[in-house]
This record gives structure tokens, sequence and C-alpha cells, in this order.
């Protein structure tokens, strides 16, 4: 919210504080349920549609499974272990790929945006780097590397290096010039310019940086692991493609959107929590 | 009581800027004095140089000759006992009002409780009081304003330089600041420089109102203002004024055309 360009001060007092402004949790979620309502039309509208063209006969059901059937699958599959296990080794692959490459994005991204001189030696090369898709890596790796665990860990670090280090960049370069003025009338040293105005004036492109970062990774290990794995969730989707288990594709599938969706909304949250100060758009 | 530290004194100050390989001779040999706790207003059109002046004051920017001195010492670059108000805020988007002021502290060595005790007694100063938790996007230009004058005087500066502080304000609120800032000046006793292109707010707010010329930037005159404060804008002596200075300008105006070839 926003206060009036009214200025006396008195007049001013009379209006909320912005510290009593924090609502109450029954007013966050009465705010939210019409979002939550409106994201539910359309798996609303999907579902019943499945399961009447998986009725009607119209594709054979090796093709087409019912829902009835995908969910008694995924019940057999979580029972088992089987999923969980596919679901855990993806998740490894994605936590070390996605870490190491955030690491190398951040120190890289920082240092070009940072220094004219280490920018204007790696922001080419970069760029030349990230116009390659990173499918278009994996026949070189694997000459290079094989087809083992360094592989998709590899094409994993390179799927989320891309939009850390393009972020980050962006985001230190864009700091106003005037907040660092107001640093040099304050005295700052260089640390204090970093850590009091950089550091915090950077979270927010950072952080989109992270989540873009998140989402390729988990894109790409699924495609890796389509090409070269014998375990995870993309092994899962060739597995049962080739032994025509479609209820098993499907089931891949879903689990893979709703791990993505989540560890998104996740970043999300977290994002929303760094950037309080910031105004509202919902 | 207040020191009789601030003096000012500037004395043939030559700044050059290079813009698109064309040079320009922003302030070509500027000399002044600003005693102490005097309040001197810098008015002229756009080009003549003054936030130039105002940003070598500040030590933003190095002078290419001529010397600026503060209470004998020469201007080397920013320092805490001379503060700066910008044209707009430039509060930090990621710090509430409180934690914007105690950022002005940040290079002051004192103790939580003092350091505490100075943000306080300058939110009350400039009329902040109840809004210390606010972030910035939820202030209106004005209150935002205050808190950057609150942040340039929380070091206790002996100089206040102000460029065009109230420039991007509506014109009941900037009135309003006007106001304040004479009596902010009246309660602390500082010297203050304000920079402005509004000729009522020089003559209102100044002991002195120093007029510049653009192309070279120079100084074209200065008027004394020999009238108590605080001020009442329509006071007959203060518009009469007014109309001299701005009747000075236009015919700076006229003959600075005069003097150029039309094409430029």
């Amino acid at each position: 919210m926003s206060i009036d360009a009214v200025e006396t001060p008195r007049r001013l007092l009379s209006l909320p504080r912005p510290t009593a402004l924090a609502a109450p949790l029954a007013g966050a979620l009465r705010r939210a349920a019409p979002t939550v309502a409106w994201g539910l039309v359309l798996p609303a509208v999907a579902l019943p549609g499945w399961y009447l063209a998986a009725r009607s006969g119209v594709l054979p059901e090796q093709i087409l499974p019912a829902p009835a059937y995908v969910w008694s699958t995924f019940v057999d599959m979580v029972r088992s272990g089987e999923l969980a296990s596919h679901a855990g080794i993806s998740l490894l692959r994605v936590v070390e790929g996605f870490g190491l490459g955030m690491i190398i994005g951040l120190v890289a991204g920082a240092a070009m945006g940072l220094s004219r001189r280490v920018d204007d030696m790696l922001h080419p090369f970069f760029i030349a780097l990230s116009q390659v898709p990173t499918l278009a890596w994996i026949p070189f790796l694997m000459l290079l590397v094989g087809i083992g665990e360094p592989l998709k860990i590899l094409v994993i670090v390179k799927a989320t290096l891309v939009p850390v280090v393009i972020n980050t960049r962006a985001g230190i370069r864009n700091i106003p010039k005037g907040l660092l003025e107001v640093g040099d009338v304050l005295r700052f040293t260089t640390g204090q310019k970093l850590r009091l105005i950089v550091l915090p004036g950077t979270v927010p492109p950072v952080f989109t940086g992270i989540r873009y970062g998140l989402t390729h990774a988990w894109i790409a290990l699924v495609s890796v692991e389509l090409l070269a794995s014998s375990e995870g969730l993309g092994y899962l989707l060739v597995w049962g493609r080739q032994m025509f288990w479609l209820d098993t594709v499907v089931v891949g599938m879903i689990v893979i959107g709703l791990i993505g969706y989540v560890s998104d909304r996740l970043l999300a949250s977290v994002e929303a929590r760094l950037q309080r100060w910031a105004p509202r758009h919902d | 009581m207040t020191s009789p530290r601030g003096q000012i004194d500037i004395s043939g100050v030559t700044k050059r800027f290079r813009i698109k390989d064309r040079p320009l001779l922003a302030l070509d040999q500027i000399s002044l004095s600003v005693a102490p706790g005097e309040f001197v207003s810098i008015v002229g059109p756009s080009g003549c140089g003054k936030s130039t002046l105002l940003r070598l004051l500040a030590g933003l920017e190095r002078a290419d000759s001529g010397r600026l001195v503060k209470d004998g010492t020469e201007i080397s670059g920013p320092s805490l006992d001379r503060g700066l108000v910008f044209q707009e805020p430039r509060l930090f988007p990621w710090l509430t009002v409180v934690q914007n002021i105690t950022l002005g502290l940040q290079n002051q060595r004192m103790s939580r409780a003092e350091r505490r005790r100075g943000v306080a007694e300058h939110i009350d100063l400039v009329g902040l009081a109840g809004f210390e938790n606010a972030y910035p996007h939820q202030l209106s230009g004005g209150m935002a304003q205050r808190a950057a004058i609150a942040r340039a005087l929380v070091n206790r500066p002996e100089v206040l330089l102000l460029d065009e502080p109230f420039g991007a304000l509506d014109a009941l609120t900037r009135a309003r600041l006007q106001g304040e800032l004479q009596r902010i000046w009246a309660h602390e006793g500082i010297t203050m420089l304000l920079v402005t292109h509004d000729v009522d707010e020089a003559v209102i707010l100044g002991d002195r109102v120093v007029v510049m010329a653009p192309r070279p930037g120079r100084i074209a005159r200065g008027v004394e203002v020999d009238l108590p404060h605080p001020r009442i804008r329509a006071d007959d002596r203060l518009v009469r004024l007014r109309n001299d200075i701005i009747l000075g300008l236009e015919a700076d105006e006229a003959s600075t055309n005069a003097q150029r070839p039309a094409a430029a």
C-alpha cells in the first residue's frame, strides 16, 4: 500500500502504521482462495476429459491408459519403492549439478558484474557457450566423460550456469549509480558498498536467476536421463515406452511435473521472504 | 551552542567536461565565500553549472583548477562534515526509514544507544515520527525527501548541501518543506547551500542569492536578502527581489543567445 501525498504529520499519524498492516493468516488465506480455485479449473476439466476419452475407446488402452489404471500403477510403484528410488536418484543428480552450477554461476556472474576486465574476457565466450543448447553438448561430453554420472552432472551444471550468470551479472550492473554515490557521500569503504548496497540490491535478480537455473536443471536432467541412463525418472519414461507400459510413462511425467512445480514454489516463497521490502504486485 | 565552523571559500574554480568529444566549460573561474551558519541559494538556468559546483563541494568531483576550502582545509573528497541531499531521495528500498537514516552513521564512532538517540532525534526533526518502520515505497515523495534530509543531517554536518531537493515535488508539498527547511536551519544553525531553479524558493530561504549564468558557467551576480527569518511568501520586498532576479535572468538569456549562432 502507499500512503497519500498528504504532508501534515498529524494526519499521517492517524493512518495505520505499516507494522500494524501485517495481515492475519486468515485474511491471507481468504485472499489466496480464489487464486487456488482458478488454478484448479484446468485440471478439473482435463481429468474428466481424460476419463471419457479413455472410456470411449477412441485410442487403444495400451496407448491411452485410464486415470484409474494410472492411479493404481502409481500406488503400486509407491508401495514397491520403485518410484521413490527413481525419484531419489534424479533428485540427487539435480542437487549435485544444480548446487555446483549455482556456485560457479554466482562466482562467475559476480566477477563479470564487478570487474570490467573480467567481463571483457569472459562475456563473449560465455554468450557463445550459452547459444549452444544444453542437449547439443551431450554427444561431445559423452565422448569426453562417458555416459556415467559425470555426464549427467556436467549437463545439469551447464544448464544451471547460464541463467545464474546472466542474472547475477545484470543484477550487479544495474545497481543504481545514485545509491553508490550515496555510499560515497557517507564515506563507505569498498567493502561496505558491497555489503550494504550491492549485495542487498542484487538479491532479487540473482534469485530470479537461481529459480530459472533450477527449472533448466530439471529439464536438462530428464533429457540426459532419456538419452543415457539406466535409472532415474527420465529412464522410467524410456523404459515404460519400450515395454509399452504407458501407465508407467504417465506416472513418470506427472511426478516430474509435480517435483518441478513444488521446487519452483519453494524457491518463490524464499524469494518473497527475501524481498519483503518490495511493493507487492498481487 | 553551535561552533563557528562551516566557512566555505571557493576561489578561481574551473571545471571542464567533454560531451561527445566537444569540450564544455561547465564552470569558469568561480569564486564565492560563505560564512558559517549562512544560508546561500544558488539559482540559474539549466546548464549554468550550479549542480556541478555543489558536487565539487561535496567532493564527488574534482575541479580542474582553483581551490575549494572548508574551514581552512582543502576539499579533496566526500566528508561526513559536509552532508548532501540529492534531488531524488535515493533511499535504499530494502531498508526502513530508521535503517536508512542509521546508515548515515555507518562510519561514525558512537555507541548503539547514542546512534539510536541521534536517529530518533532526526526523525522527530523532519516530522517522520510514526513512520520509522515504513519502507520507501510506502512513502510519498515529500516524506521520502524528509527521510533523505534526516540521513544527511544525522552526522551533524557543519555544511548541508542541497541539490534541488524539492524540484520533483508538487507545489503544496514543496512550500511546506521549504518552511520546514527554514525551521531546521534555524534549529541546527549550520551553513546551508541550496541549488535550485526556483527563484521563489531561492529568495524565501536564502540570506543571499547567487545568480549563475550558462556557457560558460559563471556567477552573474549576488543579491543580499536582508529580511528576517522566517519569511512570508507574500512579503512585498521578497516579491520585488524575486521579480528583479527573474528580469536579470531573462536579460542574461537574451544576451547569451545573441552571442551564439542560432544553429547551436
